[in-house]
């Protein structure tokens, strides 16, 4: 054996293993090539993300503090009060004009109990500091406990936009001094007033509960009211396209003869969910408004928009889920003599339970983050000043929601909503977020393994 | 391991003893089955006796498993299927227009291919069908069902410390034995089963075989197999199908050592098929 030489594969006519030919060479390349260019994808969809979650932190997280005086008001029981028996509803006489020389005296009187100098004689201008909405907090707390009335009492008073800009780095002193409202000089009693620990920027509970404001009050505007409007219509969409989405799916997938028919329905199925959002808005104005009398700008309407809207997007998937079902388990049912009606409820409907849930959460995340039809109701941001004034009455006062506020001040002129906008974003965000963690919990509940 | 020791003693598989002129449960006159176009079933004839083990065999496509589910109208579910013919079960037509496929599945039973439990507990899969046909009225009873139809299948030593485990954990033998539990549980009068040890292991298979046996001393039970020493083991009467006609019916001794035909020679000594 020794003497033997062993043949090289290519002596052979074999190929040796040893080295990849030509070919599989190439393939190789191509192979690598596709993993690079998917790698590539993933990342630039990655960077993308961080780039979206970081700029929507980085200016919105302002949103959710604000900058506070704190002085001590005197309130004097023959200005507030003048009958004297401390009764709300007589006090209430007296309107936020009333109060606000009292701030404008509390200023006036800290500047100088501090050692502050201040250019200013006339109180107004100091109070220009101060947000144009301090006078009607007083008024409110002052109402709320009358008890307050003739004592010197220490209030948290908002500043104006301006300042908490100052302090958030939105505004400095050059864009103050080609401004109208404020001079450099509030800047330095500020200032003062800040090293003092009289001014000082804290998270803001009202940014998440409080209503819309005015175009001159942003540092009042919050989220409350429409976080609300969206809430309902929330419900209202749940209420509704869920059971009706679920319903039209399993008629169509389980009972509905094959023709001609419901073959156009599922074509037209298909083609709703590729119309336009601001069609269906359109669609709402003209059949529930118009047509049907129901209130404008009302959550109740913005639901069923959104219930017509999301309708497509449940059936379809579901339509996929139920078909998904094995047909073994079908066999089994109907095997045993289970009726068509006890097959499907019993056995086809919560295995596919999973799969309808996952349309449902994403017809639901849509829905939450509609505009354009909430518009043509009248769902505009600004509407969403006040609370409804009770759970009937969420349904049908008016009201607007989250994404509509958030575009609402976004086209505000004041850059002090643009910083909203952003905050509202992210309440916006953890709002779905809530929703769809929800929604995967109730899914995993029904998930079984066969 | 237990339940095969103890079914060892009742029968050996294949030493079956013919059985002597059991009345006739189900009678098919003339049954042509279509898909569609697709004559799938041609002009059959067949008396099915109680208390015996019928099998159908035949090459794949002859239509065997088809005709097969024209016996508890399986084929309804298949909206281009269309039966002619009469197939009479006591002497009733179940094609009949007032007959009611639900209440027909219930007195004929199947077992299929694939071991198909519910994703549910072992107890609720069988109780699954006295539950909807409403056999028992207090959970005694229910519970009584659920013993007696799985000890039947002789899965009752290996399931009766895991009844409220699901039926799809366990093996794929004990599986399909469970199905036979479920389709015994609503207490038929006729048992089909399509193919139903082709998805098993050979132990598997032969607990099944001989649970077959025993079935047919309460049921009337018609196999479906591809195997034809399956069918020589557990068959009283054999059938073969051959491109949708039924070839030729009768004992399964008499098919196996002298076939009429030369097509069921052909198939049995392995040259079609």
């Amino acid at each position: 054996m020794s003497d033997t030489t062993v043949p090289v594969a290519s002596q052979v006519g074999h190929r040796s293993l040893l080295e990849p030919d030509a070919l599989l060479k190439k393939r190789r390349r191509k192979e690598s090539w596709f993993k690079m260019l998917g790698l590539g994808a993933v990342m630039t969809g990655l960077f993308f993300l961080v780039v979206l979650i970081a700029s929507i932190v980085y200016n919105g997280i302002p949103a959710f503090t604000q900058t506070y005086v704190t002085v001590p008001v005197t309130l004097p029981a023959d200005k507030l009060d003048k009958t004297g028996n401390r009764n709300a509803s007589e006090m209430r006489k007296v309107s936020t004009f009333g109060y606000r020389p009292l701030i404008e005296q509390a200023l006036i009187d800290t500047l100088a109990d501090q050692g502050i100098s201040s250019p200013f004689e006339d109180g107004g201008d100091l109070a220009d500091l101060l947000s144009d909405g301090a006078a009607a907090d007083v008024r409110e707390r002052v109402l709320r406990n009358t008890d307050l009335v003739g004592k010197t009492v220490e209030f948290d008073l908002l500043a104006s936009s301006r300042i908490d800009g100052y302090y958030k780095g939105r505004v400095d002193r050059v864009s103050v001094e080609r401004g109208m409202v404020l001079t450099p000089a509030h800047l330095d009693v500020a200032d003062a007033l800040h090293e003092r620990g009289l001014i000082e920027r804290r998270f803001n509970l009202e940014f998440i509960t409080g209503a819309d404001a005015s175009d001159n009050r942003p540092e009042q505007a919050g989220v409350g009211v429409s976080l609300l409007g969206s809430l309902f219509m929330i419900l209202v969409v749940v209420a509704l396209a869920v059971p009706i989405g679920v319903a039209a799916a399993v008629y169509l997938e389980e009972f509905a003869p094959q023709n001609r028919f419901t073959d156009l329905i599922e074509v037209n199925i298909s083609n709703l969910a590729a119309v336009p959002s601001i069609v269906f808005g359109i669609l709402g104005l003209a059949a529930f408004i118009q047509f049907a009398n129901l209130p404008q700008s009302a959550p109740l309407v913005g639901g069923l928009v959104l219930t017509l809207m999301s309708l497509p997007q449940i059936i379809i998937p579901a339509r996929a889920a139920l078909k998904a079902v094995p047909p073994s388990i079908r066999q089994a049912a109907l095997g045993i003599g289970a009726s068509r009606n006890q097959m499907v409820f019993q056995h086809v409907l919560p295995l596919a339970m999973p799969g309808i849930l996952t349309g449902v959460i994403i017809s639901l995340a849509q829905a939450l983050g509609e505009t354009a039809p909430l518009l043509l109701i009248g769902m505009v941001g600004y509407i969403a000043s006040n609370y409804p004034e009770g759970f009937l009455d969420g349904f049908v006062s008016p009201n607007s929601a989250l994404p509509a506020q958030i575009y609402e001040w976004s086209k505000r002129a004041d850059p002090a909503f643009y910083e909203r906008a952003w905050g509202g974003i992210i309440v916006l965000l953890v709002f779905m977020l809530a929703v769809n963690i929800l929604a995967v919990v109730l899914r995993r509940r029904f998930e079984r393994r066969w | 391991m237990d339940a095969m020791a103890h079914t060892d003693q009742i029968s050996m598989p294949g030493s079956a003893p013919l059985t002597e002129a059991n009345e006739v449960k189900i009678a098919a006159r003339g049954v042509d089955v279509f898909y569609g176009k697709n004559h799938a079933i041609k002009n059959v004839d067949v008396d099915i006796e109680d208390k015996t083990v019928t099998a159908f065999i035949g090459p794949s496509g002859c239509g065997k498993s088809t005709f097969l589910r024209c016996l508890n109208r399986m084929n309804d579910t298949i909206d281009i299927a269309r039966v002619e013919g009469d197939i009479l079960l006591d002497g009733e037509d179940i094609y009949d227009k007032r007959v009611d496929p639900v209440q027909l599945r219930a007195r004929v039973g199947m077992v299929f291919q694939k071991p198909n439990p519910f994703p549910k507990s072992i107890y609720d899969n069988v109780a699954y069908g006295p539950r909807i046909h409403g056999l028992t009225r207090n959970k005694a009873e229910l519970d009584d069902i659920v013993e007696a139809s799985l000890r039947r299948a002789a899965l009752w030593d290996e399931a009766k410390d895991r009844l409220k485990e699901s039926g799809t954990g366990m093996s794929g033998g004990q599986q399909q034995r469970l199905c036979i539990a479920r389709a015994v549980a609503t207490q038929p009068e006729v048992l089909l089963m399509d193919e139903p040890c082709s998805a098993l292991d050979p132990i598997a298979t032969a607990q099944i075989e001989e649970l077959i046996d025993e079935l047919r001393q309460n049921f009337c039970v018609v196999i479906v197999t591809h195997s034809m020493q399956q069918a020589a083991r557990v068959s009283q009467k054999t059938a073969f199908f051959h491109l949708g006609e039924m070839v030729e019916y009768g004992d399964t001794e008499k098919i196996f050592n002298s076939p009429e035909d030369k097509r069921t020679e052909s198939y049995i000594t392995g040259r079609i098929g």
